[in-house]
């Protein structure tokens, strides 16, 4: 085979001209610094672009969930909790679903198609919710169906296991678990966590590969246990819920107060809603009534003037004092009684609520004494209780009293308090002369409050003997009575104010009393708003429940009976044998 | 001279093949701590699930309903309950004072 020989080519034999080479260099020189000049635009100049860039398509920063603290009753059973309710939403113009698809999502979702339809039609969207915190199961069977453009989120919600019953006190949190009622809301910073976040970067997968940097940690919310005992709560709201449909009324309330400890053990209103729903997250049925309503005590007033009355040394209990004709002219106002009475003693006053009586007591008294007792007390004061809206009520200053407002504020007209002010201040006439400050958190077992002194150990023993006789033969509140457990209280019943006069036709009915009395456990407070269904005095429309919440409440505590019963079961006597 | 470039060149290539091969490494562990991260995070949020159905079984609502509905049962009072102090020779009687 014969080889070309290239050196002998005539192509080469031409000299070639030395530019050509120097032209092929420059060029090459160019590229080079064109290279290093792009290398130092990315890697020094446009640095942070790029860096940015990058980690736009790895790093990934992801949310570390804190789950909001559980509310506890006192013995540790759960009122409320947080449970995962992914929300459902979309991306309009991505969905591609076909009318079959729609309406097994539309039936899911409990939502009319037309609705569905109106909003997965705002095409101009690029983010709808569909539904918020729907359950589970749910959200499982709406993933199944895996609908492009149809996408989940983890939330959470709250869970109220004991409903309605205990609504009010527990309250409600807001879609985004921010508490907006009850305790939900007084005690939101404690219960609400603090999220957490870590950068990580994520492979072409979606796998987390590597973690950047420090994490932050999720602190999750405090769990909080209340003095509430769930049974206590149910059993006062069953028994108000019953008492405000037999009497027709328009709502009621009951506050249920350990007397030795200062702790809400149960504060139930009716009408109720379900926290759960959101649909009824409206409207007067959310109002806390026995903390935001306040109305004038009444009779309720007349032990604490009888008691400040004996603690001044004016009167004794058996200090005579003359209610007849049963009627008392004060300048320019008469003040009845139901009946004349004749002449009382200062028991008897209580016993049989005579308004003269008491008015007649507090003449004996002066202004300031009765405001500085009245205050003590926490009338017209807001409740130091860590609760959202809790009312103050209405005292005025002593020094603007004239002798017709001291006089009627003796038998508890011309002030004003909520229902749990008054079950409230009864803790002076319940723990032996001291008012003890009241909580809804549960305090440590068997450690009595420390309260404030009002009236002696004795005056406080003497005004229970006195509220014990109203429960009593020939006493105004004897349906309060309960079996075992001795039981003293206070009725009330008034015209409700409506503008500046009293109404017609309605009236209010209350009961506020101590059990046992004489070595105090709780206090109870009932109230019926607008009985009417023939009867509306708070000795037939309250004491009944009353009787049946202490009668509940002792047992449940555990209290033994401290008065003899009459046994219903025959003990059978059998030989041991061994 | 050119032995030690030789052996230092596959020293390098050693170090490099063998970070590479500790990088997969860690980042498989890496997302192996995730899932197990997210496993107990899913058991976590269904214990407290099934705390809150546990609990909805037992309200007092339908305790209460079931007691009375279902067993006829009806609510304890001191007439019907005998009291016994702890430490006493004899059961006092009923409804009596401990």
């Amino acid at each position: 085979m014969k080889s070309i020989r290239y050196t002998s080519s005539p192509l080469l034999a031409s000299r070639t001209p030395v530019w050509r080479s120097k032209f092929i260099v420059a060029g090459l020189a160019v590229a080079f610094l064109g290279l290093t000049g792009r290398a130092a635009y990315v890697q020094v100049f446009g640095n942070a672009f790029f860096q940015k860039q990058g980690d736009q398509r790895v790093l990934r920063t992801l949310e570390l969930p804190a789950s909001r603290g559980r509310i506890f009753d006192r013995n540790g059973l759960l009122l409320a909790s947080s449970v995962v309710a992914p929300s459902i939403w979309a991306i309009p113009e991505d969905v591609k679903a076909d009318q079959g698809e729609l309406r097994q999502l539309a039936k899911l979702l409990n939502m009319p198609l037309k609705d569905l339809q109106h909003k997965l039609g705002e095409e101009d969207r690029s983010f709808v919710w569909i539904k918020r915190q729907v359950d589970q199961s749910v959200a499982q069977q709406i993933a199944d169906l895996k609908i492009a453009g149809v996408h989940q989120r983890k939330e959470y919600k709250r869970v109220y296991p004991e409903g309605e019953a205990a609504a009010h006190v527990i309250g409600f949190t807001d879609v985004e678990n921010k508490g907006l009622e009850g305790v939900e809301r007084s005690f939101d910073r404690r219960l609400a966590g603090r999220e957490g976040s870590r950068r990580v970067i994520k492979d072409r997968l979606g796998r987390v590969v590597e973690e950047v940097g420090e994490e932050v940690p999720p602190v999750d919310g405090q769990d909080i246990q209340l003095s509430i005992d769930s049974k206590i709560q149910f059993f006062a709201y069953q028994k108000v819920r019953d008492a405000v449909v037999a009497h027709k009324a328009k709502s009621g309330s009951v506050v249920v107060l350990d007397s030795v400890t200062g702790e809400v053990l149960a504060l139930a209103n009716y009408p109720s809603y379900a926290p759960d729903d959101r649909r009824h997250l409206s409207g007067a049925q959310l109002r806390n009534i026995a903390l935001t309503d306040t109305f004038e005590p009444g009779s309720v007033m007349k032990p604490i003037t009888v008691a400040t009355a004996l603690e001044l040394g004016r009167v004794t209990p058996q200090t005579l004092i003359n209610t007849s004709p049963g009627s008392y002219q004060l300048d320019r106002y008469t003040v009845r009684d139901t009946h004349n009475y004749g002449t009382l003693t200062v028991e008897g006053v209580i016993q049989k609520s005579s308004n003269i009586g008491a008015l007649k007591i507090a003449q004996r008294l002066s202004p300031k004494e009765m405001w500085n007792v009245y205050t003590a007390l926490g009338y017209g004061r807001k409740p130091e209780l860590d609760f959202p809206g809790a009312a103050t009520g209405r005292l005025r200053p002593w020094k603007s009293w004239k002798p017709v407002e001291q006089a009627t504020m003796a038998y508890g007209y011309g002030l004003s308090g909520s229902l749990f002010q008054m079950v409230h201040s009864y803790t002076a006439l319940a723990h032996d002369g001291t008012v003890i400050p009241a909580t809804l958190l549960r305090s440590t077992e068997g450690q009595p409050a420390a309260g404030m002194r009002v009236f002696s150990a004795k005056t406080a023993s003497d005004v229970r003997k006195m509220l014990h006789l109203v429960t009593g033969p020939g006493g105004t509140g004897q349906l309060a009575q309960t079996v075992g457990y001795s039981v003293g209280g206070k009725t009330g019943t008034a015209r409700k104010q409506q503008g500046k006069g009293y109404a017609a036709h309605k009236y209010r009915a209350w009961f506020v009393g101590i059990a046992p009395i004489e070595q105090p456990r709780i206090i109870v407070g009932v109230m019926v708003d607008e009985p009417s269904n023939g009867t509306y005095f708070g000795g037939t429309v309250a004491a009944p429940v009353f009787s049946d919440v202490v009668q509940q409440t002792l047992r449940i505590k555990g209290v033994p009976p401290d008065m003899a019963v009459k046994p219903e079961i025959l003990t059978q006597k059998v030989e041991e044998s061994f | 001279m050119t032995r030690l470039s030789i052996v230092l060149l596959a020293a390098l290539m050693f170090s490099a093949m063998y970070l590479v091969k500790v990088q997969y490494e860690s980042r498989q562990l890496v997302m192996q701590i995730e899932r197990a991260r997210a496993e107990a995070r899913t058991l976590a949020t269904q214990r407290r699930q099934l705390e809150v159905e546990k609990r909805a079984q037992a309200t007092s609502l339908r305790v209460e309903r079931l007691a009375h509905d279902k067993l006829a049962m009806r609510p304890v009072t001191p007439a019907i309950t005998e009291y016994v102090t702890p430490g006493a020779a004899r059961p006092a009687p009923a409804g009596s004072r401990p």
